[in-house]
């Protein structure tokens, strides 16, 4: 089945296998392995990706429906010249960051919250990363990062 | 995996796929992907809405709201008609999965599945909901304890999908909605109860306790009866039990879904007590 979508910016068309999960279409066949695949049903969040503008499971998504979309991995995210982006800054500067597994989600997660929510709330964190789960941190860090990251944002513009 | 996918554009064209054999609708998938991926079922196709054009309204008809079958619990949450007129669905949407999950799941979805711990259809039971359903006869209509017949059995035939559900306004009742999981966010139920109350009416359903969601009539009629003036919480709380029949499962005891159930209940007209006395 043939597949037309933006991914990180980019026009794309691919012929994919479309009970093909989306996550395991990026990872194994484009190479994007920022997604990562923990319990593959939708509780971790370590496979999230931004599809039209949410935040989504790309473990709980066919690449059949990738048709017409907008996405985004975290290989797509980018910062000024070639430096990171200012949520990947903020993730490591307040140290939000131990095994790095469930990162990419969680920074993806970010993005949508800040996105839409310049100023978030301390609550409105939480509630944003709540399908987020991180082994290590104690989420205390990847609070703060978040914290960092809106300020960042709003600096830069 | 393996199963061929659809993505049919149109009524016509969803009507036509439903009459093969074996075919599953899939709208999230938060649900579906996951029973799949353990083995649960194996359907030979998935028919995908994702690329159908509307169904997606949640519209104002009178003295009842329709929500559309593609409308996900997130468009829910952030529509006006609902935050007005539903409040009760607003509380049970906040506690569904993540906000991954939310963006991707859908109300009709929480139907079709018929889980006794769908969050969503203690509201929808608690308003008198009708199921919508498109066939190749046309529409019908069922009250949604009709429509749910058991865990993961509804009375949907070959060839029907549900296209919406419309669900009486609450917004003049005064809504509570408490639900015990393993944790806070992503939880499914352990047990959940939401209620209604509007002067001498209440109206009273417990989610993950029973088969399906149940309304407790005999407790409703009670308080009734009562004028609204509850002295013996243990008649009451008699009349509740009556529908509550846990199993033993892998979140918790039968044992224990009783307990948390009758503390809800306390907690419940504690609350009551406070706010509307």
């Amino acid at each position: 089945m043939i597949v037309e979508f933006t991914l990180n910016g980019e026009k794309v068309k691919y012929d994919v296998r479309p009970d093909k999960r989306v996550l395991d279409f990026f990872r194994d066949e484009l190479g994007l392995t920022g997604p990562k695949e923990a319990c593959g049903e939708g509780e971790c969040g370590a496979c999230t990706i931004i599809v039209d503008g949410l935040n989504v499971h790309s473990c709980l998504m066919l690449a059949a429906e990738l048709d017409g979309k907008d996405v985004w991995t975290i290989e797509g995210l980018k910062g000024p010249g070639e430096k990171l982006h200012p949520i990947q800054e903020a993730f490591v500067e307040a140290g939000a960051i131990q095994c790095g597994f469930c990162t990419p989600g969680m920074v993806m997660s970010t993005k949508v919250l800040l996105d839409n929510n310049p100023s978030p709330t301390r609550e409105e964190i939480k509630k944003a990363l709540e399908g987020n789960l991180c082994r290590c941190t104690g989420y205390y860090k990847i609070i703060e990062a978040v914290e960092l990251a809106a300020e960042k944002l709003k600096g830069d513009g | 995996m393996g199963f061929d996918v659809f993505l049919p554009e149109s009524e016509d064209e969803l009507m036509t796929l439903l009459m093969r054999e074996n075919a599953k609708i899939m709208a999230g998938g938060t649900d579906l992907l996951v029973r799949i991926r353990a083995g649960r079922i194996n359907p030979d196709k998935i028919i995908s809405l994702s690329k159908i054009q509307g169904m997606n309204e949640i519209t104002d008809v009178g003295d009842r709201i329709r929500v559309g079958c593609r409308v996900t619990h997130s468009m829910a949450l952030n529509s006006n008609v609902l935050k007005e007129h539903s409040p009760i669905m607003l509380m049970a949407l906040k506690e569904i999965g993540s906000p991954q999950i939310r963006n991707r799941g859908t109300i009709v979805g929480n139907v079709v599945n018929a889980s006794p711990a769908g969050d969503s259809l203690i509201p929808l039971y608690l308003s008198n909901a009708k199921v919508v359903i498109h066939g190749p006869k046309g529409e019908r209509k069922l009250p949604i304890e009709e429509f749910i017949k058991g865990p993961g059995k509804t009375a949907l035939s070959m060839g029907e999908f549900v296209r919406a559900v419309e669900f009486e306004k609450s917004g003049s009742w005064h809504p509570l909605f408490y639900k015990v999981g393993q944790r806070t966010a992503m939880a499914i139920a352990i047990a959940s109860l939401g209620l209604l109350i509007k002067g001498d009416n209440l109206r009273i359903a417990f989610g993950s306790v029973a088969p399906t969601v149940v309304r407790a009539y005999k407790a409703e009629r009670y308080f009734k009866r009562s004028n609204g003036i509850i002295t013996v919480m243990d008649e009451f709380m008699e009349r509740c039990l009556e529908y509550v029949s846990p199993i033993d499962d892998i979140r918790a005891s039968a044992w224990y879904r009783k307990e948390v159930i009758k503390n809800l209940l306390k907690s419940a007209f504690d609350f009551w007590r406070k706010k509307v006395l």
